[in-house]
């Protein structure tokens, strides 16, 4: 881990960067959707990978972000980056209104009423409540990104914001895992009973995991709707919160494994366009022989500063 | 009063679909304390299997015997399934981290849900009629032979599930590896039998309720397996999850909830008024309406 740490991030961080100009336009989309969904997954690793809660939900927050974007662009004319602050907060709001009242439901419960917020979620863009989400269609036609009058319509302006965006989220995630707030919800997630008995307000924590999770989730959202210039209910389906899911777990919750997961779910297709049908055939049969020969994930994640001999075997805790 | 008992008629018959199928996800939460996510597509494989069979085996027969055997084999093809993913998939998973069995199932249902596309294809499939269309009118309600079949097999299913579980010694043996996996092997219990046999019973139990789906909705999918699977494993929180009278209490509850929320108020927001149901009871009764009853894995 050490070396991937001291070679791995900066040849990783310096080649993304470069990545955009060495690409023709369909392949700068795909990488757009790869930093897309890696800061989605990477939202979802604080709620479910370093906070333990069974979230199978994250697509929501994903969508309450790409349609705060997307009403307040084409209802209110808003240019897409003026909107960034709105489509972190709605969404980490709900993210407390939401978690409030769940939070103390045991892994498996919690899970089923995190799929049903998204369910809930789609279905109430569907049913076009309140005559701005657009129905089935979803919002189209939203402007191309521009700072103070610039234009920024290129493919490569909205690559860097992505990039930026997911540089951004790794920061957050690192000062996290140094914070107050990132050993409670470690220890919360190792034993959530003796995280208490030393004084840890679990409940207050988890909610503020979610809100977290919530609101990068949401800015993700933003730079969905920036780059495809429309946001549709089905881009939000519990489907794809299944998958983030996964991505998680199979990654074994650490950013290179999450990553690795993002570029496997979606990245991978794009290459292998001729087995578009075998796509899902295939992943199912991957993630159960993934499980089976590394329970704990492709690249398991290590906690940053606490020894070694510190951290129970399991890493999940029943 | 003609809506009500007419939703109150239909409701019935989706709950006890519901409760079909809630079944199988609460006898394999009791004992493994996973969410099955696979067994929502196998229900859905099913439907597809008794289609097959109706075609390709029966000739397309629809009497009584025809019937029975479409039924009986597509249940036997869904139990061998079932024993083969619990052994491919789950079980050598039962003691690493929750949550990669979740993964697993998870990987699983995906497997099925896009085998059923490979070898049936994308598109809606309409499932034969494979009973009578007759109808009775009720003073103002209207109720099909089908539900009214339904509703009995369905019961009798129930009935004859409970006795087993209650009365018989391998009955004893499932709620005694569902209250303590490691205290019944020390009393001599095969609990990989046991599982083995949950499979098999839950997978049937599904098995009948794909068809049942199939002659009731008559168009089938690939994917539905998500949608069905999913209200009957709220059914069987509702009900109280790896409690078997409660999987089907909460099935029928779930089922006379969403045709009175069809009837009275819109089938557009079924999913949304299901969930919070769901979620108002996780709140008032957190284990479910008779409680639940799990190996508490420590």
């Amino acid at each position: 881990m050490k070396t991937l740490q001291r070679f791995g991030y900066p040849i990783f961080f310096v080649s993304m960067a470069l990545l955009p100009h060495l690409l023709n336009s369909r392949w700068q989309a795909v990488a757009i959707t790869f930093l897309i969904f890696a800061i989605v997954a990477l939202s979802q690793d604080i709620i479910l990978g370093k906070s333990g809660m069974f979230n199978m939900g994250q697509a929501l927050f994903f969508g309450i972000g790409a349609y705060t974007t997307a009403i307040l662009n084409s209802v209110y004319g808003w240019p897409l980056l003026a909107t960034i602050p709105l489509a972190i907060l709605i969404p980490a709001i709900f993210g407390v209104i939401l978690a409030g009242p769940i939070v103390h439901l045991r892994g498996d419960y919690l899970l089923v009423v995190t799929i049903g917020f998204n369910i809930v979620f789609v279905q109430v863009v569907q049913n076009n409540l309140g005559g701005i989400t657009g129905g089935p269609n979803g919002i189209f036609g939203l402007d191309a990104m521009s700072f103070f009058g610039i234009q920024l319509a290129s493919q490569i302006s909205v690559y860097y914001f992505a990039f930026a965006v997911l540089l951004l989220t790794l920061w957050v995630m690192r000062n996290l895992e140094g914070s107050k707030a990132g050993r409670a919800l470690h220890y919360l997630r190792e034993d959530q009973l003796a995280a208490e008995s030393i004084g840890i307000n679990t409940r207050i924590y988890k909610i503020f995991a979610f809100a977290l999770g919530a609101g990068i989730a949401g800015l993700a959202g933003t730079v969905f709707a920036t780059q495809y210039a429309a946001v549709s209910p089905e881009a939000f389906d519990f489907i794809q919160s299944v998958l983030f899911f996964s991505i998680v777990i199979v990654g074994g919750s650490s950013v290179p494994g999450v990553l690795i997961g993002v570029f496997v779910m979606f990245v991978l297709p794009e290459i292998f366009r001729e087995f578009a049908t075998w796509r899902f055939f295939i992943f199912g049969f991957a993630m159960i022989a993934a499980m089976i020969l590394r329970p704990r994930g492709i690249i398991p994640a290590s906690f940053g500063k606490i020894p070694k001999f510190l951290i129970k075997d399991s890493n999940y805790g029943g | 009063m003609d809506t009500f008992f007419q939703q109150l008629a239909n409701g019935l018959t989706i709950g006890s679909m519901f409760a079909l199928v809630a079944l199988g996800y609460t006898m394999v939460y009791g004992v493994m304390r996973l969410i099955n996510f696979a067994h929502g597509d196998m229900v859905a494989a099913s439907a597809f299997v008794g289609l097959t069979i109706y075609t390709q085996v029966m000739g397309q027969a629809t009497s009584l015997i025809a019937v029975i055997a479409i039924f009986l084999l597509s249940a036997v093809a869904m139990a061998i399934v079932g024993v083969i993913l619990e052994r491919l998939a789950y079980r050598p998973l039962r003691e690493a981290p929750r949550l990669s069995a979740v993964v697993s199932a998870l990987g699983a249902s995906l497997v099925i849900q896009n085998g059923i596309m490979l070898i049936w294809g994308p598109q809606m499939r309409i499932f034969p009629e494979l009973v009578p269309q007759v109808y009775w009118d009720l003073g103002g309600v209207v109720i099909s032979l089908i539900q009214v079949i339904i509703l009995a097999l369905s019961l009798i299913l129930m009935v004859a599930l409970y006795l087993f579980v209650e009365k018989t010694r391998m009955g004893a043996a499932i709620r005694a590896s569902s209250i303590d996996q490691d205290a019944a092997r020390l009393m001599g219990i095969n609990v990989n039998s046991v599982i083995a046999l949950i499979f098999i019973i839950g997978s049937s139990l599904g098995a009948v309720g794909g068809l049942f789906i199939g002659l009731y909705y008559r168009g089938i999918t690939f994917n539905m397996g998500w949608q069905y699977g999913l209200y009957a494993f709220v059914a069987a929180i509702i009900g109280g999850i790896g409690n078997i009278p409660g999987a089907m209490l909460g099935g029928m509850m779930l089922g006379l909830f969403n045709a009175f929320i069809a009837g009275y108020v819109s089938s557009t927001w079924s999913d949304a008024f299901t969930f919070i149901l769901l979620i108002a009871i996780l709140i008032v009764r957190p284990t479910g309406i008779l409680g639940e009853r799990v190996a508490e894995k420590v």
